[in-house]
């Protein structure tokens, strides 16, 4: 049995040397490929003076030599940290910082933006080496093709992946190699995944969906087909993916699944070949969902829930014959190996029916964040009903409540964290950024509902008197300091912002504004 | 004409789109996919404004990297929708 991550390819590499393991951008490798290419690019890490636990950012657009660089630098003992190749370079920038990023896996071009202080090397998958710390790919060539021998345990660190956080500092969510075969493990149990399938990967690589895509595959001694980022733009180019790859499992956010019913004219196409379609990050349109289940008359429909600090920790199996009936999809049951428990504000369990708070135990849960013991401490909390053992549960700040079915129902949150196509957004992260630009005094951030999107972004700010700053150069200010996805769709200037009677800025008064 | 599509689409883009994604300036024929100021959430803004602004309709199939990957592609989509509202 696997405890480490790298050997689920160890295994595959051995039984099917020869099968694809991994598509991208009209490229691909085999097993045996992909396992002597990381096993170099393991060997040309050491050598750069990369040790066991070190970080290494991937930092580049979707390519075959995305899962080479996952693999590579956990076989070389240590943990890679995805990097959004759209993110601006502020907060990139504040993500190397944070984990002290000392190798990098990027391209020429990228690396120009991007020069981590503690860097000691830049591996590049594109673009010609400048500098004496700078390898080019083909200097993997020189090394050797077998993997160095493995010394980690199962609780090293494998990845960590970065979200957004409250005060405006990215978390980075440490995840162990236990932590993601435990889902992984789970997946292949439930999910039957064999070597015939052929699984999509439509989520961006610093996103956690991606973990199932890629593991699975290589667990199973399957293919994984990257969709690359520019191809996820247009919902017909997706779908004749789809069909040309003849993807068999589909894991993604419902709003790619809800550009694909509305645009991609599913109807026309021969989509038998998937048999499995998955779906989580966020609450999927019911009268969507019922069209998407009449579409694929023949697959088999899962909603999976899980913050990223516990990888999956429920699902649902979509019953197709009380769809009908149904105004809430359920988040389900809690995956083997893990358990989920509902707690009123005193840590007590609820009554079956009434609202509580979800936490989660297991070894799918995150050791905590990044250098940050006080966000780790509010989010992991001693386990109240196992006073004698030092164990935590994680606190997910998701409101449920238990059905008559015994299924979870997700009912809302208990701060201001929102979801847009499945990105977790804290309000109080980009208003952190509103409020760095000179000229704001007020700033807040409401999300109004959207049926396809899950939720859009509306701030409203008050400007120091005289100043005159338009919505687009704000936008433009925010997009300096935050994601794309979470740059407010509409930035409303006036002089002041509603307070409520206590004082405080009136977002209820704002969210209604924002609906019109 | 011409010249009236091209600085709507080069305003929508400039104030409605480039801010979002960190850039000001845009080249006519610059690839807007790949510097992600066009992305899956900003082509059905796009799409929607062009639809409503211009009084045309854009089917799903004319939704591609071709016309929309460049405002040059954008103005000679637009163009041809209007030339065939006119016919």
């Amino acid at each position: 049995m696997a405890y480490l991550l790298q050997q689920l390819l160890d295994v595959s590499a051995d039984r099917h040397p020869d099968k694809p393991a991994v598509r991208a951008r009209e490229r691909s490798l085999t097993y045996a490929e992909l396992h002597a290419r990381s096993s170099q690019l393991a060997h040309l890490l050491r050598a750069q003076g990369v040790a066991r636990g070190d970080r290494v950012g991937l930092f580049f657009p979707k390519a075959v030599e995305s899962v080479v660089a996952m693999l590579g630098v956990l076989k070389a003992g240590a943990v890679y940290v995805p990097l959004d190749p759209h993110a601006p370079t502020r907060r990139l920038g504040a993500i190397a910082e944070n984990c002290g990023i000392s190798a990098l896996v990027t391209t020429a071009e990228r690396l120009r933006t991007l020069e981590p202080r503690a860097l000691r090397c830049a591996v590049l998958v594109s673009g010609e080496p400048r500098a004496a710390h700078e390898i080019a790919w083909s200097a993997l060539d020189a090394f050797p093709t077998s993997a160095p021998p493995d010394g980690g345990v199962e609780t090293d660190l494998a990845y960590i992946l970065y979200t957004s956080g409250s005060t405006g500092q990215p978390k980075g969510v440490m995840l162990t190699h236990r932590n993601a075969l435990t889902f992984v493990d789970w997946c292949a149990a439930t999910f039957a995944i064999t070597a015939d399938d052929r699984l999509s990967n439509h989520a961006p690589l610093h996103f956690d969906l991606s973990v199932f895509d890629i593991y699975n595959a290589l667990g199973a001694g399957a293919t994984v087909s990257l969709v690359h980022e520019e191809l996820t733009v247009f919902p017909r180019r997706v779908a004749d993916f789809i069909e040309q790859h003849g993807i068999t499992v589909w894991y993604s956010v419902p709003s790619a699944l809800v550009y694909l019913l509305l645009h991609a004219d599913l109807a026309a196409r021969d989509l038998d070949r998937l048999r499995l379609v998955l779906f989580a990050g966020e609450v999927f349109p019911m009268k969507y969902l019922q069209q998407l289940a009449d579409l694929l008359p023949r697959a088999e429909l899962y909603n999976l829930y899980g913050p990223t600090e516990t990888n999956v920790c429920t699902y649902h199996h979509v019953d197709r014959w009380r769809l009908a009936g149904q105004d809430r999809l359920p988040i389900g049951r809690a995956c083997a190996n893990t358990e989920v428990l509902v707690l009123d504000a005193d840590g007590r369990r609820v009554a079956p029916g009434e609202v509580g708070e979800l936490y989660v135990r297991g070894p799918s849960v995150t050791p905590g964040y990044w250098g940050d013991a006080e966000k780790t401490r509010r989010a992991l909390v001693p386990n109240p009903f196992q006073p004698h053992l030092d164990e935590r549960l994680y606190r997910t700040g998701d409101l449920v409540t238990l059905d008559e079915h015994g299924e979870l129902v997700f009912l809302g949150r208990r701060d201001n964290q929102v979801k847009s196509r499945g990105y977790r957004i804290e309000l109080g992260d980009i208003e952190a950024a509103l409020y760095a630009h000179p000229a704001v005094v007020e700033a807040a951030v409401v999300a109004t509902r959207d049926e396809d999107l899950g939720s859009r972004l509306r701030a409203f700010v008050a400007l120091k008197p005289g100043e005159d700053v338009t919505p687009a150069s704000l936008q433009a200010h925010c997009a300096g300091l935050v994601p794309r996805y979470m740059v407010p769709e509409t930035i409303n200037v006036r002089d002041s912002l509603p307070k409520t009677s206590t004082g405080k800025t009136d977002r209820a008064r704002l969210t209604a504004e924002g609906e019109v | 004409m011409d010249r009236d599509v091209r600085s709507v689409v080069r305003a929508f883009i400039a104030t409605r789109l480039a801010p979002s994604a960190g850039r000001d300036e845009i080249a006519d024929d610059e690839d807007l996919i790949d510097t992600g100021v066009v992305n899956s959430l900003g082509i059905f803004q796009l799409v929607a404004f062009l639809e409503q602004r211009f009084q045309i309709a854009i089917g799903d199939e004319e939704i591609t990297p071709e016309n929309f990957g460049t405002i040059d592609g954008i103005e000679r989509l637009v163009a041809s929708r209007i030339a065939a509202r006119a016919a």
